[in-house]
């Protein structure tokens, strides 16, 4: 394992895509220790801002506030990051493979354009989690990201593939221009759905709807059930049994397209 | 004073094709000879020596190409970056490189002088502005004229001669080389979200104004006022299939006079939709052959990216309901509009592969070099710096046919790029890159390594891999000076602008002033370009 | 203009903020092909309250504040012949009816236009409300001639949005750290940098700031060394360490301003200043930090990442 203790904060962002397994695989400790960042227009070194244990590993750990530190995990194909603190932006950006860690905050940009793999935030993700990049047609391909609290605007913007489950509630646009995959909300401010053409949005709680979404019926898709499971061991749960309640099913968006879905679960009323 | 020696030196407007011989140069210009201490020598042996390339059509600059470069931002994260150093700007490259980059491809490509071909009047200073910022090469403008109401309301009236005047006066306020014709007539319509198809009818908004008049007056006037360079048209119904009897119909009007017919490639199709879409080159070319009064460029296409952006709105919106991507469009007052759409190139796209073939088939059928010149149409075609990939497939049989296999197997029933034995000589590549498009821009300093000439030279590492050898010239000089070595920018040196002063009755201004003031929203005083703002400004006078 | 039988203003208050803007270019000319001017042209006035700008208009719809976007999704559909939920549009100030009747006016337009003002463009869904507004105009091209422009702000902001095109490739939202352009409006712009404290230092010219800006921003300002170019003394120049005062563009020095259409206009100075131009200040710093040292190592050649 190879262990990353932040000094101290840097005064502004730094850009650090170096911090990826994939390029600290092979590297020896001194080689880890020069491996080049940038602080503002300044390239520096890890070890400027990092105390550095360990060598050649595919299993790293950050240690400290790593808040505005950006592009942690970028393109990463295999093994693991755990940060033990905050996180700055881009997160995982293009990731493929492996797994990220957060037990803190993540800032915008949380698995932009990714393919694969998994990433967990332990408390809350700031926008574009899963997004494309600014004029992409694509946002994530695949892979998994997991938010313990809540996340911020444009959450999925464009994804194709994939699942983006967050236990907390987002603000607006999540799902915007969507093409495919699974987005999980436990709530949403405005605009849920915006635009999308295909792909499947699920809130847990009532979340308002743009008026080019039509209901649909009651429905509890067996496909659900898959995913309940293959979240129950990440630690989300998801409500599908009929007996409890049922979802809602809108489709939309009519501006766009009438092949995207967003489910609303209506717990079974108690009385 | 440099000597350049021991090189193979294709200088075709010379007669020169491929003789050892020594290139001498002093002030910047090409001489006869340099004596005396002080002479540096470039040893250029094993390598072959050119006339700086001259892009004939490209689009580089002006309010379109910056606006595609705001709808792009895609491309540009994954375009080439020119890191900022003491020497070199930061910049993008990739398919709307920003304007320093632009100079500085262009430059490492070997070209050293290229011909803006669609500046609208009214934003032609923001045209000229962006010129100043394309360092190393030359530049010269086509300001567009076939859908200028000014222009096209006296024609309906008759008013031929104060046309002219009117014509005359617009290439010197927007401080342009030549007159671009685009999709006569159809732009203006366009504005009423209507296309002038069929060159004989009247054009929307208008009684007697066809586009068949508008092309054979400009080609007249343009004639008329000497200018250096033919009237440069884009036909109409471009990119539309069958679109090959609107080209040889304009081909037609056009007889008795000289005219450059842009980007070929786009209007040389037959079958009657996008599934019997086929190549027409050789009908086309047959024409062309026999009429020696036109040039043309290929405006070839290669798969991949590309953003197509011309002034033509209606082929434009066109293509945004085919790909249903982005799409962005600008009328520009009544003068002329453009639109831009992001497009892929697919060589398993049926339509895309005879376009891909077409492009080729008319440089390789067009017999003569000295009147079709490589162009993408940058970039709507392709991108300029993938002009070596063009070279390549002209100068090798093998290497095309292998290509040709490759596509669709219903596309080779469409093309008859297959059957084709061509192969480019040097000398030819350096007629259709350099001396042709020099000649048809009537610029007599470039294009050659003769005496008097701009020491613009481009040398290159004799290879048989021809995409290899024209990628990456060994070093490129303009004006003498060397700037390219090895592929990388060595010195980075100010470009000229090239302009034409036509003569015309200065009383035309007391006919276009209340003009202006009706229907214009900018004043007649702030219409023209100041002279201040053209960076080296080489002005020639006409007529 | 002279073709637009049909005008939306959206989120914009041209009477008070663009006066010119009815009388010169839009509204009451007679143009080229509306020879009858205002007579022949229908004014409709999207807006969250009523201004001046309603008296002009021969439509006025009211939408609730936050509700533009959900009215722009809404006429896409329309326009499409989509269903739409009819509580839901209700939700946003206007009924099904105006929409609809609105869309069929578009649709009958000869050459429509709509231009959309901050109103519209710097509330709720910010980037969104103009992206909203450009995917309907392209739609509506299917069936007429429409086109948008925005109104921009005051000052040259086209000017500077062109230029860093051409330059940079971007049109804000530039980051120069790694040697080459990068865009992420979010990360990179002004407000955003300047709320998370990102930048150390800031120079200013043609704007202030401390007059409009979110107050953690102009806190941040404060905390680090600003630099002001200014012919006033300005709500930012106040808090700046070093305020260098510069002839007034376009009264004093001549330039270039872009109008919001991006048509380049000369500035033609009638004043003599005792102060240097924006340009000529702006010359001499960059001469000063040229002659430092390079600031990317030699060895820094290769683009790691975009
Ligand atoms: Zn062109």
């Amino acid at each position: 394992m190879i262990t990353l203790t932040l000094k101290e904060q840097p005064r502004v962002p730094l850009e650090a895509e170096a911090i990826s397994p994939d390029v600290m695989a092979k590297l020896r400790h001194d080689e880890i220790r020069a491996v080049p960042m940038f602080l503002g227009k300044r390239q520096r070194r890890l070890d400027d801002f990092f105390e550095v244990e360990g060598e050649a590993s595919e299993d790293l750990e950050i240690r400290g506030d790593v808040g505005k530190v950006k592009w942690i995990g970028r393109g990463m194909t295999r093994g693991r990051i755990r940060v033990a603190g905050n996180a700055g932006m881009h997160l995982g950006a293009y990731m493929k493979g492996g797994t990220i860690d957060v037990s803190g905050n993540a800032a915008d940009w949380v698995g932009g354009e990714m393919s694969g793999g998994l990433i967990r935030i332990g408390g809350n993700a700031g926008g574009q989690v899963g997004a494309a990049y600014r004029g992409s047609l694509t946002g994530m391909q695949g892979g998994t990201i997991l938010i313990e609290g809540s996340a911020g605007l444009e959450v999925g913007m464009r994804m194709k593939r994939g699942i983006i489950a967050v236990k907390g509630s987002v603000r607006d646009f999540p799902g915007l221009q969507m093409k495919g995959g699974t987005i999980i909300l436990g709530g949403a401010e405005l605009r849920t759905g915006a635009w999308m053409i295909r792909g499947t949005i699920l809130s847990l709680r009532p979340i308002p709807l743009l008026p080019t979404f039509a209901y649909n019926c009651n429905y509890n898709p067996s496909f659900l059930r898959l995913y309940a499971k293959h979240l129950q061991i990440q630690g989300f749960s998801i409500p599908h049994e009929e007996g409890d309640g049922a979802y809602l099913l809108y489709s939309g968006d009519a501006a766009v397209s009438q092949k995207g879905e967003i489910l609303i679960w209506q717990p079974r009323a108690s009385s | 004073m440099l000597r350049i020696t021991g090189g193979r030196v294709y200088d075709p407007a010379n007669g020169i094709h491929g003789e050892v011989k020594d290139v001498c140069i002093s002030d910047g210009r090409i001489v006869a000879e340099v004596e005396g201490t002080g002479v540096r020598t470039i040893d250029a042996s094993g390598m072959v020596v050119f006339p700086g390339g001259v892009d004939v059509h490209t689009h580089v600059a002006g309010a379109a190409l910056n606006f595609a470069r705001a709808m792009t931002p895609e491309n540009q994260r994954e375009a080439v970056k020119f890191i900022h150093s003491p020497e070199l700007r930061a910049g993008i490259g990739g398919i709307t490189p920003t304007t320093f980059a632009t100079g500085y491809l262009y430059a490492g490509l070997g070209y050293t002088t290229v011909n803006e071909a669609a500046v609208p009047i009214l934003s032609a200073r923001h045209t000229h502005e962006e010129l100043r910022d394309t360092p190393i090469v030359d530049k010269s403008c086509c300001v567009l004229m076939a859908n200028n109401e000014l222009v096209l309301d006296l024609l309906e009236e008759g008013e031929t001669e104060r046309a002219k005047q009117v014509v005359a006066w617009l290439i010197w306020a927007a401080k342009g080389y030549g007159v671009k014709a685009v999709n006569p007539g159809g732009v203006a319509a366009w504005k009423w979200g209507k296309d002038a198809k069929i060159l004989s009818e009247p054009v929307e908004g208008y009684s007697k104004v066809t586009p068949a008049k508008i092309i054979a007056s400009l080609a007249a006037i343009v004639n008329d006022l000497q200018l250096p360079h033919p009237l440069h048209i884009h036909c109409n119904n471009l990119g539309a299939p069958g679109n090959i009897s609107t080209t040889l119909e304009t081909m037609k009007l056009l007889e008795g006079y000289r005219a450059h017919m842009a980007h070929l490639q786009f209007h040389a199709y037959g079958g009657d939709g996008w599934n019997s879409l086929r190549s027409e080159a050789a009908t086309l070319a047959e024409y062309f052959n026999a009429h020696p009064n036109l040039t043309a460029d290929a405006g070839a296409i290669l798969f991949g990216n590309s953003v197509t952006i011309t002034a033509d709105g209606p082929w434009q919106h066109l293509l945004y309901q085919l790909t249903g991507h982005k799409w962005g469009n600008l009328d520009v007052e009544n003068e002329t509009g453009c639109g831009i759409v992001p497009y892929v190139y697919k060589g398993s796209n049926l339509v895309n592969a005879v376009q891909w073939a077409v492009g080729l088939e008319l440089l390789l059928l067009i017999n003569d070099p000295w009147r079709i010149f490589l162009t993408t149409d940058h970039p709507n075609g392709a991108c300029f710096w993938r002009y070596p990939e063009i070279i390549h497939l002209l100068m090798d049989v093998d290497f095309r046919r292998e290509r040709v296999r490759k596509l669709p197997a219903k596309a080779l029933k469409r093309i008859v790029l297959g059957d084709l034995d061509r192969e480019y000589t040097l000398s030819e590549i350096a007629v259709i890159t350099s001396a042709g498009p020099a000649r048809a821009l009537g610029l007599s300093r470039k294009g050659h390594l003769g005496p008097g000439a701009d020491a613009d030279v481009a040398i290159y590492n004799e290879n048989p891999d021809r995409e290899l050898m024209f990628r990456y010239p060994r070093y490129v000089l303009k004006g003498g000076q060397v700037v390219v070595e090895e592929g990388a920018i060595r010195k980075v040196v100010d470009g000229r602008e090239f302009i034409v002063h036509p003569s015309f009755d200065e009383n035309i201004e007391e006919y276009l002033r209340p003009l202006f003031e009706q229907y214009y929203t900018m004043s007649f005083d702030n219409y023209p370009v100041e002279m201040h703002r053209v960076e080296g400004a080489d002005i020639r006078e006409c007529g | 203009m002279n073709r637009a039988d049909f005008i939306i203003y959206w989120g914009g208050n041209p009477a008070d903020c663009h006066p010119r803007h009815f009388t010169k270019y839009t509204l009451t000319p007679k143009g080229k092909h509306v020879p009858m001017g205002r007579k022949g042209r229908t004014m409709v006035l999207v807006d969250v309250r009523e201004t001046p700008s309603v008296r002009a208009a021969d439509i006025f719809l009211q939408v609730r504040p936050g509700k533009d976007f959900e009215v722009i999704t809404t006429l896409r559909a329309l326009v499409k012949n989509q269903p739409v939920d009819q509580a839901r549009v209700a939700e946003t100030g206007l009924t099904l009816a105006q929409l609809q009747d609105l869309v069929g006016r578009m649709k009958n337009a000869r050459f429509g236009v709509i231009f959309f003002g901050m109103g519209l463009s710097m509330t709720r869904g910010k980037h969104m409300n103009s992206a909203a507004v450009l995917a309907l105009v392209a739609e509506l091209n299917a069936f007429t001639k429409f086109v948008c422009m925005p109104m921009r702000g005051h000052g040259n902001v086209t000017g500077a949005d062109v230029v860093m095109r051409w330059t940079t490739g971007f049109p804000f939202g530039v980051n120069l750290c790694r040697g080459y352009p990068r865009f992420n409006p979010g990360e990179f712009s002004t407000v955003d940098l300047l709320v998370r404290g990102d930048n150390d230092a800031a120079l200013i010219l043609g704007a202030d700031p401390g007059a409009t800006m979110p107050q953690p921003a102009i806190d941040h300002l404060a905390r680090i060394p600003t630099i002001v170019l200014d012919p006033k003394v300005t709500r930012t120049s106040r808090l700046a360490r070093v305020h260098i005062t510069t002839a007034a563009m376009g009264i004093s020095a001549p330039g270039t301003v872009y109008r919001m259409d991006e048509i380049p206009l000369p500035l033609r100075p009638i004043l003599q200043s005792p102060y240097p131009t924006d340009e000529v200040v702006i010359r001499r710093i960059h001469e000063q930090v040229k002659a430092k040292p390079a600031w990317l190592p030699a060895s820094f050649k290769k683009v790691p990442c975009a």
